[in-house]
């Protein structure tokens, strides 16, 4: 049982890692834009199915990275991440219940949430004139959370299965 | 509890981010590996012919900037004596150093550019960036092995400068993709193509590095003031390596940190970073020299070819 618990902390991490470093492949600039937060994504996946508080803990430690390698505000990304954590922790058991459309606008409105945080931690900060294209990754991240999500149950079940 | 620890950003919060970035520096490498990897490849495949021409080519730079040094050799004795005589005050020598870039995408809404050198090799806050063919910007986030620079296109950046032909001071703005400078009185006297040179205010940036040239002019909505976009010398977008200065610095060993390119480089960068400056002072006391590109060390071969007649 314990085993389980650890590898699917290790599972946990090694996910949010691969999606830093996604996060700073340099990507074409067109792609960029486009390049949805996968960090937000997996910690709203992970939220929603580890479903303890401890999740939160993690979101805000990568939170920080996150803030180092982009050279922001400290404690930026942490925030912003901390809060989608909680949001989607609030109400996970039910959320696991609700059909897949339903959680696609609930992973939109999280991650609304979150663009929303950053841009007024910028605004405060430096006067940040927030911009329509900051709401392009929104719609990536929501064309892509079905397969991540698909991707992520099934490595999670065929751990549990080995 | 996030609130607290975002909002003591400023100096309480430079130990957290010093211990965090150590563990951010695999996840860096991690990302340039592959590039590495890529580009030693590419080193090792490239034919012997490419390489004999490549080394034949720098050969030939490297003739034309040590020309070019032995006539700045004259300049600047010519420059200090003309110094002495006016009881003006020397200037102060600049410590420089290599960095490479990062290619590492900056999702931030910032112009930032990742340097990989950081507080462990004596960067501060502040700091002027060049690269050869002007300035960059400013160390603006510093970690232990690696910093931030905000570049000069940065809307939040402002930069004390001075326009090389008539001298007149005012500040550059960022403005996204280039500079814009939205104070000059309407009686000032700026034309398109003027050379901008940082003005030393403010001792953040040394005096006279390239900065930019005057593309377009316009005036103000309120016609208060006259306004005018400049186009940087550096192309910002493709940024390899670049230079930081320590002023009133006399050279010290940071060269050597300078990694196998660089080695070919860095006197022709000791010199360049140095030669502007020797540019305005000799512009502004004979007149008829007005141009800093003739200092500029790697210049494009039509660059130089234009630039040689002046001298002889």
């Amino acid at each position: 049982m314990s085993k389980q618990h650890n590898q699917s902390n290790l599972l946990i991490h090694l996910s949010i890692l691969f999606a830093i470093l996604l996060t700073l492949f340099p990507w074409p600039e067109k792609i960029a834009l486009f390049q949805p937060h996968w960090v937000a994504l997996l910690i709203a996946y992970w939220s929603l199915y580890a479903a303890n508080t401890k999740v939160m803990f993690v979101a805000f430690a990568y939170g920080l990275i996150l803030d180092i390698l982009m050279g922001s505000l400290l404690g930026k990304h942490g925030m912003s991440l901390v809060a989608l954590s909680f949001l989607v922790n609030k109400s996970a058991k039910k959320l696991r219940m609700t059909s897949f459309w339903q959680l696609l606008m609930m992973v939109m409105v999280w991650l609304f949430n979150d663009i929303v945080i950053r841009a007024t931690i910028d605004w405060i900060s430096y006067r940040y004139q927030p911009q329509w294209q900051d709401l392009i990754p929104l719609f990536t991240a929501a064309f892509i959370w079905p397969w991540l999500k698909y991707l992520l149950d099934r490595i999670q079940t065929s751990m549990r299965n080995s | 509890m996030v609130l607290m620890i975002s909002d003591k950003n400023n100096q309480i919060a430079q130990p957290i981010r010093n211990v965090l970035s150590l563990a951010v520096v695999p996840l860096i490498k991690i990302i340039e590996w592959p590039q590495d990897i890529y580009q030693i490849t590419q080193l090792a495949m490239s034919r012997q012919a490419n390489l004999v021409q490549e080394n034949n080519l720098l050969k030939e730079q490297l003739l034309d900037a040590e020309l070019k040094v032995q006539q700045n050799v004259s300049l600047v004795a010519e420059n200090q004596r003309l110094r002495t005589m006016l009881s003006a005050t020397q200037n102060s020598p600049l410590a420089t150093s290599v960095a490479f870039v990062s290619n590492i995408s900056q999702t931030q809404n910032q112009q930032h550019v990742v340097i990989d050198q950081g507080r462990a090799d004596g960067l501060f806050v502040g700091q002027a960036v060049l690269n050869l063919a002007g300035v960059i910007g400013q160390v603006d986030v510093l970690s232990n092995n690696f910093a931030h620079v905000i570049l000069i296109t940065d809307t939040t950046h402002a930069i004390p400068i001075e326009i090389l032909r008539t001298g007149m001071r005012t500040i550059a703005y960022g403005n996204g993709e280039k500079i814009w400078l939205k104070e000059i009185p309407t009686s000032g006297d700026i034309r398109v193509g003027d050379v901008l040179v940082t003005s030393g205010f403010g001792n953040r940036f040394p005096r006279g590095l390239k900065l930019a040239e005057v593309e377009s002019l316009a005036v103000s909505p309120d016609r208060t003031f006259k306004t005018a976009l400049a186009t940087p010398f550096a192309e910002l977008d493709l940024l390899t390596e670049v230079f930081l200065i320590w002023p009133n610095q006399t050279k010290k060993s940071a060269t050597k940190r300078s990694e196998k390119v660089t080695t070919i480089d860095t006197p022709v960068t000791k010199d360049t970073s140095l030669n502007p400056e020797e540019t305005v002072n000799i512009s502004e006391e004979a007149g008829h020299l007005t141009n800093p590109e003739t200092q500029e060390k790697q210049d494009t071969d039509t660059e130089s070819n234009e630039q040689t007649p002046q001298y002889q």
